[in-house]
């Protein structure tokens, strides 16, 4: 039958047999059928398959149906109640409302579960990264203080009118506690001995270190009420327990808390009382005590040292007492300024090793609790504006900065998740759906 | 040529349950009940009359069974299914509001748990390993022209499939059928004239099994 050219469709005239047409239109489909033999034959087909399908009877109704509903039946005519269905039916009833309440159920409580996670995980990242770079301060902050001759290292702060930067001289420069801190220590790591001969040669007992030898580290964070009084309490203290700062930073922003940063390195048996007098600047609001044992590696830099020494001292008889060419005695000398030369770079490492022991780091961040004050007029409307507007801009690529820093930090390790989950659930799924298109 | 509207309605079993024969056949001659529309009962039994609902449950547990009959190959599972249903609608006749027939009503909820059940068996199949398919057994109880007939049947698409038994058996109109598919009318009146073409060519010359392939979007709804 060609459609195009025939007003009245296949369709129509099966919509006419199923009662499906309002009153004219089945009219004049009916009167086209009579005198159609196309369409009088489509309407054959249809009733002839219609009339095939009424062949497919079913069972009656199984006793065990019947005489089930009518117990629940029943039961809902006694007052009690049927039991309820299982899940997946319950499911198939839900309204978009009841979808949407769960699934944004399971993603509150997923990002509970993040919120509450994430941060633990990068505050633990945090706290090790922040312990290996005090440690490198350490490092450096003595090899100053040994290169310099204990002075106190000056840093300054991002911008000049935002921070105060204080030159300080160490309390070790001051010449009894300098001296105190070469001569004897009975400190935390046991009891430790070093005495200076006349030419600089450093005679230790390395017998004498009857306990471990560690290295102490404590990270302390305190908010202050009254900042002032708490910074001049931080140099008495110092003063009292014979310390100094390894550095120091002192930020004085502009409407905002003020704040300070030190390094403090404290004699370790003064460790314990000075931190009980720090304590008493302020709040504590974090405190992390961490101690490294350099025990074996100290005991190997002396082994070597005496090795070193002795091999020294072996090149310096061959010189007095042997006699050779020229070119024999200028290879010895050589040996000799080679051997020195490895002596003073032991003996400045076991400096900085004892040093460390001796010398307990404690990295204060000392806050201040800050008090909102009334403020002199602010800036004019054009100038709030486009500070505004910077603040903005600021803020926007931040944020795409952020992001891009995140997909580059995560993107390969969540691609290797997607790649690892990915293949069995689509896996899954296929197998889901060939499952449910053969039901 | 005359051609009446009911050229095409079958002998349902709803056909059957509309007690459309003599008058001394009826039984509201000794069941009041009886002589009212199904949404009649139907509100009459969300305030409380359990007579109502054994009344609508005499006239649907045929249709209902053979919905769920033609639909699942497991006798003994179609029976569960129908249960399930009736249980459906005792549980929510609290909230039953007569905005529709209640046929309709009754076969949108046959059609949320036949869904429940394809998914419910799909998952099995997926994760247990178990059949997702039951094969009827052939013997002389089955009828091979049924039996044929569920296997063209089975080979139309899902929802041509299920567009022409909700047509042909539940004699449900176009608009209710777009409306439980959540289709439009066109829609559901092209694609039951292509079920009932194809059904024809399939009655006529059967065809080896067509493989099961991927579902459409359309057919998950179903």
């Amino acid at each position: 039958m060609n459609i195009t050219a025939h007003p009245v469709a296949p369709e129509e005239v099966m919509a006419f047999l199923d009662g499906e047409l309002s009153a004219a239109e089945a009219r004049t489909v009916s009167t086209h059928i009579e005198l159609c033999t196309d369409c009088a034959k489509v309407v054959e087909q249809l009733q002839s398959t219609s009339q095939a399908l009424a062949g497919w009877k079913v069972d009656p109704v199984p006793m065990k149906l019947e005489k089930s509903v009518r117990d629940s039946i029943a039961r809902v005519d006694s007052g009690n109640k049927i039991g309820k269905a299982s899940l997946f039916i319950r499911g198939s009833f839900w309204t978009w409302k009841q979808w949407a309440v769960a699934s944004g159920g399971a993603l509150a409580a997923l990002l509970l579960v993040l919120a509450i996670s994430v941060p633990n995980l990068y505050r633990s990242r945090k706290a090790a990264m922040v312990s290996e770079f005090a440690y490198d301060d350490n490092k450096q902050a003595d090899r100053d203080i040994f290169g310099v001759g204990a002075l106190g290292k000056l840093q300054a702060g991002p911008p000049a009118s935002e921070q105060q930067s204080t030159e300080l001289v160490a309390p070790s420069a001051t010449p009894g506690v300098a001296a105190h801190a070469k001569s004897t220590f009975h400190g935390v790591g046991g009891h430790l001995q070093s005495s200076s001969s006349e030419d600089g040669e450093i005679t230790d007992n390395v017998g004498s270190y009857a306990t471990p030898m560690i290295s102490r580290t404590v990270l302390l964070s305190i908010v202050a009420k009254d900042f002032a009084a708490s910074r001049s309490l931080l140099d008495r203290v110092l003063a009292r327990h014979r310390g100094y700062f390894g550095q120091l930073n002192v930020s004085t922003p502009e409407n905002s808390a003020r704040s300070l940063q030190a390094s403090l390195r404290i004699p370790a048996p003064e460790l314990a009382s000075a931190l009980a007098d720090l304590k008493t600047l302020g709040r504590v609001e974090s405190e992390s005590q961490s101690g490294e044992e350099v025990t074996q590696q100290h005991a190997d830099l002396i082994a070597r040292l005496k090795t070193s020494r002795e091999t020294e001292q072996r090149f310096r008889d061959i010189l007095q007492h042997r006699t050779g060419k020229l070119s024999e005695v200028l290879q010895v000398e050589e040996g000799i300024a080679r051997v020195r030369g490895d002596i003073e770079r032991m003996e400045a490492e076991q400096k900085e090793l004892e040093h460390r022991v001796n010398f307990a780091t404690v990295e204060l961040q000392l806050t201040e609790e800050y008090r909102a004050q009334l403020n002199p007029p602010a800036a004019s409307v054009s100038t709030r504006i486009y500070n505004g507007l910077v603040a903005g801009y600021r803020n926007a690529s931040e944020t795409v900065l952020g992001i891009v820093i995140f997909f580059a930090e995560n993107g390969p390790t969540l691609l290797i998740w997607l790649a690892t989950l990915g293949l069995p659930v689509i896996l899954i799924w296929r197998r889901y759906r060939k499952a449910l298109a053969s039901i | 040529m005359q051609y009446t509207l009911s050229a095409l309605v079958l002998d349902s079993e709803a056909a059957k349950n509309r007690f459309m024969g003599d008058a001394s056949e009826r039984p509201d001659a000794v069941n009041p009940a009886a002589a009212q529309t199904d949404e009649q009962l139907m509100v009459a039994f969300s305030r409380g009359s359990t007579e109502a609902f054994s009344e609508l449950f005499s006239r649907y547990k045929q249709p209902v069974f053979g919905f769920f009959r033609r639909r699942v190959a497991d006798p003994a599972q179609a029976e569960e299914l129908a249960q399930e249903t009736f249980l459906a609608v005792l549980r929510a006749s609290s909230r039953y509001e007569p905005r529709a027939l209640f046929r309709t009503y009754l076969y949108a909820i046959g059609l949320k748990i036949l869904r429940a059940h394809r998914r419910k068996t799909a998952f099995r199949a997926t994760f247990l390993g178990a059949s997702a398919g039951f094969r009827e057994p052939t013997g002389p109880d089955t009828a091979d022209a049924e039996l044929l007939l569920r296997q063209a049947v089975g080979k139309l698409e899902r929802v041509d499939r299920e567009i022409l038994l909700l047509r042909e058996f539940e004699e449900l109109s176009y608009s209710e059928i777009a409306g439980l598919l959540r289709l439009p009318v066109n829609t559901v009146r092209s694609r039951l004239f292509r079920a009932r073409v194809a059904l024809r060519e399939l009655l006529a010359a059967p065809v080896a099994k067509l493989p099961a392939g991927e579902l459409t979007e359309s057919e998950e709804r179903i």
